[in-house]
C-alpha cells in the first residue's frame, strides 16, 4: 500500500520504472530506444515519391476507371495523371524513386516500404490525429506521449517526448496533435522553436524583468529550496512535497542542457553540409533534422518533426489540390537532402542501430487529377517508411493496385506500424493501457499486429 | 497506472477475504471473471463457446479443471489481454473449485451494485458510516485540523481561493459556536462558489471555446452556458432540474433563459469543422462525421449524468456491462435532429414566446422549401459533372494564383474568370432542364414565405445566442440543419457502411426501476424531452449515485467511487456503498437536489475536518487513505493558482461572466493561430478569474496544461496531478508569475511580513526577510509563490 502512494504521487512516472524494467524494456528486450519520426503535413502524395506505377505513365491523361465508385474529398475524379517526375531504380534493392527525393533515394537499402498504409478518414484534422493517436478524434494521447509513458527518460536533465514545428505555423489540429490526452502530463510534449530566440517556452524568465539578475536567481532556488524543506519537516510522510522539491533541481538541469543541445554552431563543416545547411532551400529543415539527432544522441526518447503547417494559401505544407509539381517540389526539396543526411548521420555514428526513423504522412494523393494540376486525397492507399531500430533495410511490404490507388496486398493502418514501433522498444501494444472513462486505452484501439516482414 | 495500482488492491483484497470466509462464487468469482474473462467470453459471441458470465458456463469449465489449468503454468494461456491473473486470484478460484464450485447466485444474475435500487431514507451521519469503516479496521480518526488550517481548506474548497489575511483574522475572532457553519453557508452564499464548482463542471462536460480538430475556430457563443452554470450553481438550481434543462432545458422550461442557456450542455464538446461544412452531402465520411459528432453527444450525456460508458457499446454490445448496442443507437437517435449551432433566446418570456411560434413557422416553410431546393442542387447527369470539374478547376487555380503581380498570370487570372463564368451559365440551362420549369416558381414562393417571417423575425429586438444543439440554423456551406430527424441505424461493428435496423429514440433498459421506452416522435425536442425526464427521474439510481460522488471526490480529493464517469464493471466498487446510498437518499429526498445543503451537509462533518497530518501507524494499513483516517492533502489546481496569485497581488479582477477573455494573441488563419506568449497579463481581461478565459481546444494555454489543467477535448472527470520539471519551470519562469511577483512587491510597499501574508499568511522568515532586504520584495514574492506550502493545502 506504500508502494501505491508512492506511485500515485507522481503520477508521471514511467511504467517501465514502476516495473522496475526500464533496463530490459518495458514487456520483453528492446531492439531501439528512440524514435524520430518526420511527419508530412498535409498528405504527401504515395504516387508521386516512392510508390512507382508505370500504368500512370502509360495512361497518362486518360479518364481513370479503376472499376468501382470513387468518393472523393473535394472533386470529382479527372484523369490519369502520371507524376511530374521522373523514376529511376537505386541500391542494391532497386527501389525505384521519383525525381523528387534524389538524396533520399540513396538511402533506400535502409528503408523499409510500406506501401498498403490506409486511413480511416479522407479529412485531414481526423487523418492526422489518428497518425498521431490512433484514433480520429481529439483529447487522445499521441504515439509520443506513449512512448514516454512506458518508458520514461534515458537522460533526466532533457524531456523524454519533444516536438520541433515547422517554422511556418503548426499543423491542422494544431499542438492537439502532440497532446498527452488523459496520460499524466508529464507525458507532454515539450516543443521547441528551433531557430527562434526562445525556442523551450518558460525555460527562462522574460527578459524585461529587469528585477530578476543571475544572484537573485540563484539565491532565490536557494531560499526556496531551504522554505520547502523546512515545510517538509512539519509536514512528513507526503512523498509528492518531496518530488516537488525535486522538480526544481531537474528544471535547473535542464536549462543548464537545454542550450548544449540546441546550440549546433559546433557541429563540423562537413556535417553541415551533410545535412544542407548551407543551402537556404534546405537550412530550415536541416537544422531542424540536425536538432534531432542532438536530442535523441542525449536520450530524449521521441522526436517529432513537422514537414509543412496547415493547410492555408499560399501552400506551405503538402496540400497539393491545385498545382502539385510546384507546392510537392518545394516541400519535397526543403526535406530531401536533410532527412538523408539525417539518415547517414545517424548510421555513421552507430545510433541507427537503436534509433527508429518513421517518415509518414496523414494518408495519400489520388492518381488521378484534380483541375488540371493538383491531386486529391486518397486515404485508400499510401507510403510510409521506417529505417533503423531492427527494421529490415531495402524492403517494401505490401502494395497498392495498378493505379497506386489502393492497398490491395497486406493493407494496414497506423495501428500495425505503431504496434510494430513499440515492439521494437520492447513494448506489447496490447499491454501498453491507461483506463480512461471506462475503457483500457491503448495507442493501438482494438487493433494492431506486429509487421514480423518489416523486422530484422 | 490505474490499472497496475487497482490490481494490488484487488490482489490484496482478496486474500483478505480469502481468509476470512468460504468463496462466494455471487461475491468473489463472478466479479473477478466478469473484470478478465468477459470481454471474450460473453453471452452471443462466447469464445471457444465458454460463457463467463453465467454460473452455468462457469461451473462447467471449473468441473473439468480447464478452468485453472487454462489460468496458470509458467505462460498461461489465458487472459489473452493484461497480465496473468495474481496468484491471490487464481488461489480464490482454486479454493472455490476445491469447495465444489457452488453456485450462490440462487441462479439469478445479481443486479451491478450501481444499477440496485436505493434504500429507504434513514436517519444517520454521514460520519457514522466513516467511522464504522475505520473501526472495522482498527484505526481512529484524526484529530480536527486547527482552524488556521480548516479556514484555508474551506475557502479554495468552496471559492478556489485562499482567504485574505483578513478573512483568516475575522474567522479566527469569532466568537460564536457555531462560526465554522456560518462562514460556510457565508461561503456558498457566494458568487466565488459558483465560479469554483462550475469548473469542476466543465471538466466533466469538455466544455471549450473553439471546435477543435483542423480549422480550429472561435465559438462566440459558447459562453453563456458557461455562464448559465455558474449561475445555476450560485441559485442552487436543483440538482434534477440542472440536470433537465441541459438535456432540453429549450423545450422543457422555453421561457427560462437561464434553463434555455444550460442547453449549451449539447454542444459543449468539439466539432469537426470540414467534415460537416467542407464534405458533400451523403458521402460516406460525411456520414462518419456525423455519427462520431453524435456518439460525442451521447458519451458526454451518459458519463455526465448517470456515470454510464454507453459510448462503449458503438461497435459492438458493452463487453462488460449491460448496455446492448441497440440502446447505445437508440441514444444516438435521441439527439438524431440536432446539430451543434448558435440558438437564439430571450430574456422576457413574452418576447420568447413570440420569437419560439415564428421560429416554429420558419421550420415548416424551411421543410417545405427543403425538397425543392433539393432538386436542384442535387440535379446531375454526366454533362453537369463534367462541367464541375471545370469549375472547380477553375477555382483551384484561381486560389492558388492569388493576386497575380505579373501580365501572363493576370491575363491567365482573366481567362479563368471568364471560362467559370461560362461553364456556370451552361451549367445551369442543364439544371434548369432537369428540374422543369414549374420548379422555380415554387421555390421563389417558397421563399417569400421564408422572407416573411424572416421579416417578422426581424421587426423582434435583438436576441441573446447560445452555442448549444439545434434543428434548425442558417446553413453555411455544406453544413445544413436536419429539419427532421435523420434516420439512425444500428451500424455493424460501428460501421457507416454497415446499416443495420433503424433504431429508435430510447434510453438505457439496465435499470430496473425505468422504463427505457420513449414515445415514438418525429419532434427531436420531445425526444431529448423524453430523455431529460428519464435522466432526472427520482427513480433513477444512477443519477443520484453519480452526483453525490462526483460532490464528494471535489471535496475530499477522491471519490467514494475512484471512476466518477464509470459506475460500470470496469470502474471502482464504492468504498462505502451504505455511505453512498445514504448520500443519494438524502439528497434526492432530505435536500431535495439542493446541492448547497449537501456541500454543507460535507464540509461541517467531522470527517471533512480532520488534519491532514500523516501518521504512520494509519498509514501502513491504508496508505491511500481510502478510509478517511486523515483529510487528503490537495494541490491547488491550474485555475486556483492562477487565481490565488492574482488575489495575493491585489490584482484579482472579479468581473463575472460574458464572452470569454481572450489570454493570447490572435491571428485567423485557415487554422488560426493562438498565440501565448504574446500576451501581457496587465491587458484588459488578464486579471479575470480562469474560469473566464477562452479555452482552445488545440492549442491550450502551456501554463495552465503544465499545471494539469486538462485537454478540453478530453472528458475529465478527475484531473491527474503531475510534479515535473517543466511545471517547476512554468511556475517559475512564466510571465504571469514573474508579473504578479512584481504586483506583489508594489502592493507590499516594502514590507516583507505583509507580503508573506498575503502569500501564504504567515510572516516572513528570517532567511526570507534578508533575501529579500538583498535582492527586493518582488525576488521574494516569485520564491514565495513557489512554495510548497503555497501550492499544497493541508
Amino acid at each position: 500500500m506504500q508502494r501505491r502512494n508512492f506511485l500515485s504521487s507522481f503520477g508521471g512516472l514511467a511504467l517501465a520504472q514502476m516495473l522496475g524494467q526500464e533496463r530490459d524494456g518495458l514487456h520483453h528486450k528492446p531492439r531501439a530506444k528512440r524514435i524520430i519520426q518526420i511527419f508530412l503535413s498535409g498528405a504527401a502524395s504515395q504516387c508521386d515519391t516512392f510508390d512507382y506505377k508505370p500504368r500512370l505513365i502509360e495512361k497518362a491523361g486518360q479518364p481513370w476507371d479503376p472499376g468501382e465508385k470513387v468518393e472523393l474529398f473535394q472533386s470529382n475524379p479527372g484523369v490519369v495523371m502520371p507524376s511530374p517526375w521522373a523514376w529511376k531504380q537505386y541500391g542494391q534493392s532497386g527501389k525505384w524513386v521519383s525525381d523528387l527525393f534524389p538524396a533520399m533515394a540513396q538511402c533506400v537499402d535502409d528503408m523499409a516500404f510500406v506501401h498498403s498504409l490506409q486511413s480511416k478518414s479522407n479529412i485531414h484534422g481526423p487523418a492526422t490525429f489518428m497518425q498521431n493517436t490512433g484514433f480520429i478524434l481529439p483529447g487522445f494521447p499521441s504515439a509520443g506521449s506513449w512512448v514516454s509513458y512506458a518508458l520514461g527518460t534515458l537522460n533526466e536533465n532533457l524531456p523524454k517526448f519533444v516536438v520541433l514545428p515547422d517554422r511556418r505555423g503548426v499543423p491542422p489540429n494544431g499542438p492537439g496533435n502532440w497532446s498527452a490526452g488523459f496520460l499524466p502530463a508529464a507525458h507532454q510534449a515539450t516543443t521547441v522553436r528551433v531557430g527562434t530566440p526562445h525556442p523551450i517556452y518558460d525555460l527562462e524568465a522574460p527578459s524585461d524583468a529587469k528585477y530578476i539578475t543571475m544572484s537573485s536567481e540563484r539565491e532565490g532556488l536557494a531560499l526556496l529550496d531551504k522554505v520547502n524543506r523546512s515545510h517538509l519537516q512539519t509536514h512528513a510522510g507526503d512523498s509528492r512535497l518531496e518530488a516537488r522539491i525535486a522538480s526544481y533541481q531537474m528544471a535547473a538541469k535542464l536549462q543548464l542542457s537545454a542550450p548544449d543541445v540546441l546550440g549546433i554552431a559546433g557541429e563540423s563543416p562537413a556535417t553541415r553540409k551533410l545535412y544542407g545547411l548551407d543551402d537556404p532551400i534546405t537550412a530550415e529543415m536541416a537544422e531542424r533534422c540536425l536538432v534531432a539527432r542532438r536530442l535523441v544522441e542525449r536520450g530524449v526518447r521521441f522526436v517529432q518533426i513537422w514537414s509543412g503547417a496547415d493547410n492555408g494559401f499560399p501552400r506551405r505544407n503538402w496540400d497539393s489540390h491545385e498545382n502539385l509539381a510546384k507546392d510537392h517540389g518545394e516541400m519535397g526539396t526543403a526535406m530531401d537532402k536533410p532527412v538523408a543526411g539525417l539518415l547517414r548521420d545517424l548510421k555513421s555514428r552507430g545510433l541507427l542501430e537503436d534509433t527508429i526513423v518513421h517518415w509518414t504522412t496523414e494518408f495519400g494523393r489520388m492518381p488521378c487529377s484534380q483541375g488540371s494540376l493538383g491531386r486529391d486525397h486518397n486515404p485508400a492507399g499510401f507510403t510510409t517508411w521506417l529505417a533503423g531500430g531492427g527494421f529490415k533495410g531495402g524492403v517494401s511490404y505490401g502494395a497498392t493496385d495498378e493505379w497506386s490507388y489502393k492497398a490491395i496486398e497486406k493493407p494496414v493502418y497506423c495501428y500495425d506500424i505503431h504496434a510494430t514501433m513499440l515492439h521494437l522498444l520492447g513494448i506489447d501494444h496490447q499491454r501498453l493501457t491507461y483506463r480512461n472513462n471506462g475503457i483500457d486505452r491503448r495507442l493501438t484501439d482494438v487493433h494492431g499486429n506486429v509487421i514480423s516482414d518489416l523486422i530484422a | 497506472m490505474a490499472s497496475a495500482s487497482n490490481a494490488v488492491v484487488a490482489a490484496l483484497f482478496t486474500v483478505a477475504l480469502a481468509v476470512a470466509q468460504p468463496v462466494s462464487y455471487q461475491r468473489d468469482v463472478a466479479p473477478l471473471l466478469a473484470a478478465r474473462c468477459s470481454a471474450c467470453h460473453q453471452p452471443g459471441n462466447a469464445a471457444a463457446g465458454f460463457v463467463a458470465t453465467t454460473p452455468l458456463g462457469v461451473k462447467k469449465v471449473a468441473n473439468s479443471g480447464l478452468l485453472l489449468a487454462t489460468l496458470t503454468g509458467e505462460k498461461p494461456r489465458m487472459p489473452k489481454v493484461g497480465k496473468p491473473l495474481s496468484p491471490a486470484e487464481v488461489a480464490l478460484l482454486a479454493r472455490w473449485v476445491a469447495q465444489g464450485s457452488q453456485d450462490d447466485s440462487g441462479g439469478k444474475q445479481e443486479l451491478w451494485w450501481s444499477l440496485r435500487p436505493l434504500p429507504q431514507s434513514q436517519p444517520a451521519t454521514l460520519d457514522s458510516f466513516i467511522q464504522k469503516k475505520l473501526r472495522d479496521a482498527n484505526l481512529t480518526p484524526s484529530p480536527p485540523a486547527d482552524p488556521r488550517t480548516l479556514v484555508r481548506r474551506v475557502y479554495v474548497d468552496l471559492h478556489g481561493l485562499p482567504p485574505t489575511p483578513e478573512q483568516t483574522a475575522a474567522f479566527l475572532a469569532d466568537p460564536r459556536p457555531d462560526a465554522y457553519e456560518q462562514l460556510v453557508n457565508q461561503l456558498l452564499a457566494s458568487p466565488r462558489y459558483g465560479e469554483r464548482w462550475a469548473r469542476h463542471w466543465l471538466d466533466i462536460v469538455h466544455y471549450g471555446d473553439s471546435h477543435g480538430y483542423d480549422k480550429d475556430k472561435p465559438r462566440p457563443n459558447s459562453w453563456p452556458y458557461r455562464d448559465a452554470v455558474i449561475r445555476a450553481l450560485n441559485d442552487d438550481m436543483p440538482y434534477p432540474r440542472f440536470v433537465r434543462a441541459q438535456i432540453a432545458g429549450d423545450v422543457l422550461y422555453p421561457d427560462d433563459p437561464h434553463a434555455f442557456a444550460l442547453t449549451g450542455f449539447l454542444a459543449a464538446g468539439p466539432w469537426d469543422f470540414v467534415g460537416h461544412q467542407e464534405l458533400r452531402e451523403g458521402s460516406t465520411d460525411k456520414n462518419l462525421t456525423r455519427l462520431l459528432d453524435r456518439d460525442d453527444i451521447v458519451a458526454t450525456t451518459m458519463s455526465t449524468f448517470v456515470s454510464m460508458t454507453a459510448h462503449c457499446a458503438r461497435c459492438h454490445n458493452h463487453k462488460f456491462d449491460p448496455i446492448p448496442q441497440t440502446d447505445y443507437y437508440n441514444l444516438q437517435a435521441v439527439f438524431a435532429g440536432i446539430d451543434r449551432a448558435d440558438r437564439p433566446y430571450d430574456e422576457d418570456p413574452a418576447l420568447s414566446r413570440q420569437r419560439r411560434q415564428l421560429l416554429a413557422e420558419k421550420l415548416a416553410a424551411q421543410r417545405r422549401l427543403q425538397p425543392l431546393l433539393d432538386r436542384v442542387e442535387f440535379a446531375s447527369s454526366p454533362a453537369i459533372i463534367t462541367l464541375d470539374n471545370r469549375i472547380q478547376d477553375a477555382g483551384l487555380l484561381l486560389a492558388h494564383l492569388g493576386t497575380p503581380k505579373n501580365p501572363a498570370d493576370i491575363e491567365e487570372k482573366k481567362r479563368l474568370e471568364a471560362r467559370r463564368t461560362a461553364d456556370r451559365a451552361e451549367r445551369q440551362t442543364l439544371v434548369d432542364h432537369i428540374v422543369g420549369p414549374e420548379t422555380y416558381p415554387a421555390i421563389d414562393k417558397g421563399k417569400a414565405e421564408l422572407a416573411a417571417v424572416d421579416a417578422k423575425l426581424a421587426a423582434l429586438p435583438t436576441p441573446k445566442f447560445v452555442y448549444s444543439g439545434a434543428a434548425y440554423f442558417s446553413r453555411v456551406g455544406a453544413f445544413r440543419p436536419s429539419l427532421t430527424p435523420r434516420p439512425v441505424h444500428v451500424l455493424d461493428r460501428g460501421s457507416v457502411s454497415a446499416p443495420g435496423p433503424l433504431a429508435r429514440p430510447g434510453a438505457l433498459h439496465c435499470l430496473p426501476s425505468l422504463s427505457a421506452e420513449f414515445p415514438v416522435t418525429e419532434e427531436e425536442g420531445d425526444r431529448r424531452a423524453a430523455l431529460a425526464n428519464w435522466l432526472g427521474d427520482p427513480q433513477n439510481v444512477l443519477t443520484w449515485r453519480s452526483i453525490v460522488n462526483r460532490v464528494w471526490q471535489y471535496h475530499f480529493g477522491a471519490g467514494l467511487v475512484d471512476s466518477p464517469s464509470d459506475f460500470g464493471k470496469m470502474g471502482s466498487q464504492p468504498s462505502h456503498p451504505e455511505l453512498l446510498d445514504w448520500l443519494a437518499v438524502w439528497f434526492r429526498d432530505e435536500a431535495q437536489g439542493s446541492l448547497k445543503q449537501l456541500h454543507l451537509l460535507l464540509v461541517t462533518s467531522a470527517t471533512y475536518r480532520q488534519s491532514s497530518a500523516h501518521r504512520a501507524d494509519a498509514a501502513l494499513q491504508d496508505g491511500d487513505n481510502r478510509l478517511l483516517w486523515r483529510m487528503n492533502r490537495t494541490r491547488l489546481d491550474a485555475e486556483s493558482v492562477r487565481d490565488a496569485t492574482l488575489l495575493a497581488a491585489g490584482k484579482l479582477d472579479l468581473t463575472m461572466g460574458g464572452p470569454a477573455v481572450r489570454q493570447f494573441a490572435f491571428k485567423d488563419d485557415h487554422s488560426p493561430i493562438y498565440d501565448y506568449a504574446a500576451f501581457d497579463p496587465d491587458a484588459p481581461g488578464g486579471q479575470r478569474r480562469s474560469i473566464y478565459r477562452f479555452l482552445v481546444r488545440s492549442a491550450p494555454d502551456p501554463f495552465m496544461e503544465r499545471l494539469d489543467c486538462p485537454d478540453p477535448s478530453v472528458l475529465t472527470p478527475k484531473r491527474t496531478t503531475t510534479l515535473t520539471a517543466i511545471q517547476a519551470l512554468a511556475m517559475w519562469n512564466n510571465r504571469f508569475m514573474v508579473r504578479m511577483a512584481e504586483h506583489l512587491a508594489d502592493r507590499a510597499k516594502g514590507d516583507p511580513h505583509q507580503l508573506a501574508q498575503w502569500v501564504l499568511g504567515r510572516p516572513a522568515s528570517n532567511d526570507e526577510r534578508e533575501y529579500a532586504a538583498k535582492h527586493s520584495l518582488a525576488n521574494l514574492a516569485r520564491v514565495l509563490l513557489n512554495t510548497n506550502e503555497f501550492l499544497f493545502v493541508d
